[in-house]
């Protein structure tokens, strides 16, 4: 995708979005003020709200946006965060059910890296798959994703069930492994400083080192990487996969740690394929992911107030969802045919 | 093993692998053409409110079918009108139609019903058993006294494997899906045929969808479809997309999930989720090349024609 | 002529962006004869036929089958007009077998429902009785070699009886024996009172079975619709190389300079498969010393690529030994797609290749202050007219967009350049500037290897001149170095 365009199409679509959902909230007979008021309100109107709920369900959407980013900025479907996720968490609650009486500045650093392993991990197969044999990462990621969730379910009703063993989850995890709190009172927990920075790092690694510049390549042209650049986009894309699956599987991890510690069945309503949506209306850019992640996040925050405040049913979000992709690309199309009908078709 | 339970697993296996046959039967042809269609899900859950919505309004399960497939087929057109005609890329755009139908279908269900909670009762699209056929042990009651609607899928299998193979629109089919552009130098309208395979697709899904609401549950749900939609995406895959095994793949599929119940049943507490993760690694096999080589079409989620930038 | 033209072009342009790929083409093409299309690469000649198969729209200019004027909107239109054309990369979908490309596109009597493989052998099977184009039925396309693939594009194409049959360059992948047969095929279509339109390059060949020829130049027809008795060899390579046919010497540098300087690079018994589209490379034996520039001139599809490819280090032979500076200039053929990144800035496209070198790193990361001057040293350097470092090379025309390519290879003074057709789409004093840098360097002691398709060019700026001819590759003595001497060795199926 062409960089320019998607920097452009963003503020479009957004704009293209809410008018066609204002208008659709027109003909369903409820009020698109009073809706989109209700979601704001319940998203951001109280420090609690903004705290609690907005900014806690940010976390995981900013760290699987960065991960998607990094892979499609590459040229990689990676559609399996969703279980690069559920990997990570898994992974960390066995480590921080396992942590025994070690400190937190041990525990929990390795947690947290075993959720990134074993995000990573996840991504080796359809990666090997891809580099080896050629098969297309699209559909191995989405099998991925399968797999995952029925292993998280087989963990948590087996090995992995709490002592009690009445519910379908785990023991919480030591203290020691959880992530401390940013705001005392608050559910707000030092894994958004963890996505911010991550979001930092992967800005300037793309912009400014050697590697993030070649990776940029691959994803632009292969052909002109390894013509032009002798760049090996092997190596490359199985780099990239693996950092989109460990940041990814970071992502489970943070859960863990800061909101549930625990493990079970519905970890996540999908962060996995929203942080597609959230990706792409970044343009791919990591520093935008923060605000589209946050945009998501009072959304997806907002929905239940819409609900109870307007009539409005949560639902409706995923439907604005889907809108902002079908926006991005649509605007997309035109912005690139538009550019392309000046220059006129590559030499025939 | 109790051959009471035998026919009953093989009854249950039967009865929920159908909607992920007809939804991977019509996928099967789009992919054959070349369009991956991730929305299938957004079809399917359509589908199933289509039919939840026919089947009160109408009064029986019969219209409730077909106002499904219409449903199904109409969030494939959006999805078409966007992958097909804009171009734009299929793997986004199908993502984007899956969250918009998750989205919508849940907008509408409480726009209509409320959100009391109390589930909805829907006119039943019952069982119809093939005298005879039905009679035969074990088998019989599973294959032939369900609903209808396996029956279709029964024959759409050998129907949609003799129009790949046996016709010429089967053949241009195939063309399209390896090579575009070779296929439409010979004169295969390309872009046509993905527009209609894919609305073929969205039809037999939102079936698939009208027969979870109406023969399986006998009640809508947000979300029931349960992702089924990506289900028959990697059905088409371990069907190796050739319609008559893709049948026998959703069979399989479907059978993973009774055995979760059935499993269940005789005791076994844990352990059945690996049972259900079994498709998947198969099919991830299939795509290794380990169960002999499952090769996708070549096009298979290409944009076409391609722009250059 | 009160019959009508079987084909008759007129005035036809295309424009592909800022290339003018035809601008006042003409053919003319009469039933019962074997018209041959002639042109260099780049002439124009691909196009016309596309615009004649359906592929693509003329901009301007009229087409006329039959004596009626139409307009192709799609290959389906050409065919129902009656023009079937044999793609020079074949139209053939590889997972299907022989059979079944076949079938494709043909209309059986069932209508879109069936599907008659049994008239389709039998038809095949006759026509095979016929013209000895005998195909494997039913193997898999893609496991059959080239020269096979295109006989069986050919039998598809005959299936569907057109009334006007189109060839691209249908010989660059046979045999002698396969030619010959393919010919008397031709010559029996063309006797049945249909027409033949044939693009080629192989002046031998092409006088042995075309009745009228037509060239092509730079997008214009220089030579309409000639007969054959009003044509030989040489006058159809001066319409096609332009110019008049004096004799000029390669310019006078002779070989006493590179006799007496070290090799930079050296190619051995060099061997390479030859692939669709491609001929390979076939004991390829060459040394490219200091201070010299080797023209490699050929026709396209004669190896050139592969050789470069070699020279520059991207890829590896099959079979003989390679020793090359790992240090190189690489100026590629295809720009757009290889030589730049079209999205990315000059000082990135820079990056591609100064990346590794240690002024312009610190550790993992690229100093891109450095990166930018030198980027703003290039665009005085090379004037490359462009507001300034950061711009995306898209927004450049392709002379400015070879400019930055040549900016980024010539870095360094690296010992070896290899550039492969540098001057393609590019004005004359972009060209210029080209090839002068070229001369530059190889003054300054860098080997300098020239592919070009262009003989004036290779004439005009090589030391030596090589010839590769479907992979082999012949040195020019300095008394040969002449128009019509390297000209008849590119054009015609020479020895080694």
């Amino acid at each position: 995708m062409n960089r320019l365009l998607g920097l452009i199409s963003a503020p479009i679509a957004l704009i293209f979005t809410l008018v066609v959902a204002a208008g659709a909230l027109t003909l369903g007979g409820y009020d698109p003020g009073a809706a989109f008021g209700a979601l704001v309100e319940g998203a951001l109107g109280s420090p609690r709200a903004l705290a609690s709920v907005t900014l806690v369900r940010m976390v995981p959407l900013l760290l699987t946006g960065l991960a998607v980013a990094l892979a499609f900025r590459a040229g990689l479907w990676n559609i399996g965060a969703e279980g690069q996720l559920y990997a990570g968490a898994a992974m960390a609650v066995w480590l921080g059910l396992n942590a025994g009486a070690l400190p937190s500045w041990v525990a929990l650093p390795g947690v947290l890296a075993g959720a990134a392993l074993g995000g990573a991990l996840w991504a080796l197969i359809p990666a090997l798959l891809r580099l080896r044999l050629g098969v297309g990462e699209v559909i191995t990621t989405l099998l991925m994703n399968f797999v995952a969730l029925n292993l998280a379910g087989w963990l948590v009703h087996g090995p992995l069930q709490e002592s009690r063993g009445v519910f379908p989850q785990t023991d919480p995890i030591v203290e020691a492994a959880r992530l401390p709190l940013l705001v005392s009172g608050t559910r707000l927990h030092g894994g958004l400083l963890l996505g911010l920075a991550l979001a930092a790092v992967l800005f300037v690694v793309l912009r400014y080192s050697a590697i993030g510049f070649a990776t940029r390549a691959v994803g632009a042209s292969p052909q002109a990487a390894a013509s032009a650049g002798r760049i090996a986009s092997g190596r490359i894309l199985l780099g990239v996969f693996l950092v989109s699956g460990a940041m990814a599987g970071l992502a489970g991890g943070v859960e863990i740690t800061g909101v549930t510690f625990a493990l079970y069945e519905n970890l996540s309503p999908g962060h996995g394929y929203t942080a597609i949506a959230v990706a792409l209306l970044a343009g791919l850019h990591p520093l935008a992911v923060v605000v589209t992640s946050f945009v998501f996040a009072v959304l997806e925050a907002g929905a239940s107030a819409m609900q109870r405040s307007a009539g409005v049913p949560a639902a409706w979000v995923n439907g604005v969802q889907a809108l902002v992709i079908l926006s991005v690309l649509a605007v997309d199309q035109v912005l690139r045919r538009a550019w392309l009908g000046r220059r006129g078709e590559a030499d025939g | 093993m109790d051959s009471l339970l035998l026919a009953s697993f093989a009854e249950a296996a039967v009865r929920l692998g159908v909607p992920l046959a007809l939804a991977a039967l019509g996928e099967t042809l789009s992919e054959r053409t070349g369009v991956i269609n991730i929305g299938l899900e957004g079809s399917i859950i359509a589908g199933a409110l289509g039919g939840a919505l026919g089947a009160l309004a109408w009064g029986s399960a019969g219209p409730g079918i077909v106002a499904g497939a219409a449903a199904g087929l109409f969030v494939a057109l959006i999805f078409a009108v966007f992958a097909i005609a804009l171009n734009t890329d299929q793997i986004i755009t199908g993502t984007a139609i899956t969250l918009g139908g998750l989205g919508f279908t849940g907008v509408i269900y409480q726009a209509q019903f409320g959100t009391t909670g109390t589930a909805l009762s829907l006119p039943t699209l019952e069982a119809l058993p093939i005298p005879g056929l039905s009679a035969i042990p074990i088998v019989g009651p599973a294959f032939f006294a369900q609903a209808p609607t396996a029956y279709l899928a029964y024959a759409l299998a050998p129907a949609l494997w003799w129009l790949l193979y046996r016709t010429e629109w089967g053949l241009e089919l195939r063309a399209a899906g390896e090579e575009p552009d070779a296929a439409a130098a010979a004169g295969v309208r390309v872009r046509t045929l993905r527009f209609i395979t894919t609305l073929f697709a969205g039809a037999l899904a939102g079936i698939a969808g009208a027969h979870l609401a109406l023969a399986h549950t006998g009640t809508f749900s947000e979300g029931m479809s349960a992702g089924r939609g990506f289900i028959a995406i990697a059905v088409v895959v371990l069907g190796r997309w050739n319609p008559p095994l893709v049948l026998v793949a959703a069979l399989f599929f479907g059978a993973a999930s009774a055995l979760q119940f059935f499993l269940q049943t005789l005791g076994w507490q844990i352990g059945y989720q690996l049972f259900l993760a079994l498709p998947y690694v198969l099919t991830l096999a299939a795509l290794a090349g380990w169960l002999g080589r499952a090769r996708a079409p070549a096009a298979l989620a290409q944009s076409w024609p391609r722009l250059h930038d | 002529m009160a019959e009508p033209f079987a084909v008759e072009l007129d005035g036809i342009a295309k424009r592909f962006g800022r290339v003018q790929a035809l601008r006042q083409a003409t053919l003319r093409v009469r039933h019962g004869e074997v018209h041959a299309v002639l042109g260099e690469n780049g002439a124009g000649k691909t196009t016309l036929l596309s615009i004649l198969s359906g592929l693509i729209t003329p901009d301007q200019g009229r087409l006329s089958v039959q004596g009626r004027e139409t307009r192709l909107a799609s290959p389906r239109d050409a065919w129902s007009v009656g023009v079937g054309m044999v793609h020079q990369h074949f139209a053939l979908i590889p997972r299907l077998s022989v059979l079944e490309n076949l079938m494709l596109g043909r209309r059986s009597r069932a209508g879109g429902w069936g599907l008659d493989r049994d008239a389709t052998r039998q038809a095949a099977k006759q026509l095979a009785d016929e013209t000895g184009l005998a195909v494997p039925l039913d193997t898999p396309v893609e496991e059959l070699g080239v020269g096979e693939r295109q006989r069986v594009e050919i039998v598809r194409v005959l299936l569907r009886d057109p009334q006007i049959l189109v060839l691209d360059e249908p010989t660059a992948v046979l045999a002698p024996a396969e030619v010959s047969q393919l010919f008397g095929l031709l010559r029996r279509f063309a006797d049945e009172g249909r027409a033949v339109v044939m693009v080629a390059h192989k002046l031998d060949e092409v006088l042995a079975v075309g009745d009228r020829f037509t060239v092509l130049r730079r997008g214009e027809t220089v030579l309409e619709g000639a007969a054959r008795s009003d044509v030989d060899a040489s006058t159809l390579a001066q319409a096609m190389l332009g110019g008049a046919g004096i004799a000029l010497p390669a310019s006078g540098r002779g070989t006493s300079r590179s006799e007496m300087t070290e090799p930079v690079a050296t190619l051995s018994g060099v061997t390479v498969a030859p692939e669709r589209g491609s001929a390979g490379l076939d004991q390829v034996t060459l040394q490219i010393r200091r201070g010299e520039v080797v023209g490699v001139a050929g026709v396209e599809g004669n190896g050139q690529h592969e050789l470069a490819l070699i020279l520059a280090g991207r890829r590896s032979a099959d079979r003989g030994e390679v020793q090359a500076p790992q240090v190189c200039g690489y100026i590629a053929e295809d720009r757009a797609t290889l030589g730049l990144i079209s999205e990315f800035s000059i000082t990135e496209n820079l990056a591609l290749r100064l990346r590794e070198m240690p002024q312009f790193r610190r550790g993992p990361w690229l100093r891109w202050n450095r990166l930018r001057a030198r980027a703003r040293q290039a665009l005085q350097e090379f004037s490359i007219r462009a507001p300034g470092p950061r711009t995306p090379v898209s927004a450049l025309s392709g002379g400015n967009q070879q400019r930055v390519v040549v900016a980024r290879e010539l870095h360094g003074d690296p010992p070896l350049i290899v550039a492969e057709n540098p001057t393609r789409g590019l004005d004359v004093a972009a060209a210029g500037f080209v090839l002068s840098a070229l001369r530059e360097r190889a003054e300054a002691g860098a080997g300098v290897v020239l592919f070009s398709t262009d003989l004036d060019e290779v004439l005009t700026h090589a030391d030596r001149v090589v010839v590769l001819v479907r992979g082999r590759l012949s040195e020019v003595p300095p008394e040969e170095c002449t128009r019509d001497g390297v000209g008849r060795r590119m054009l015609a199926e020479g020895d080694a």
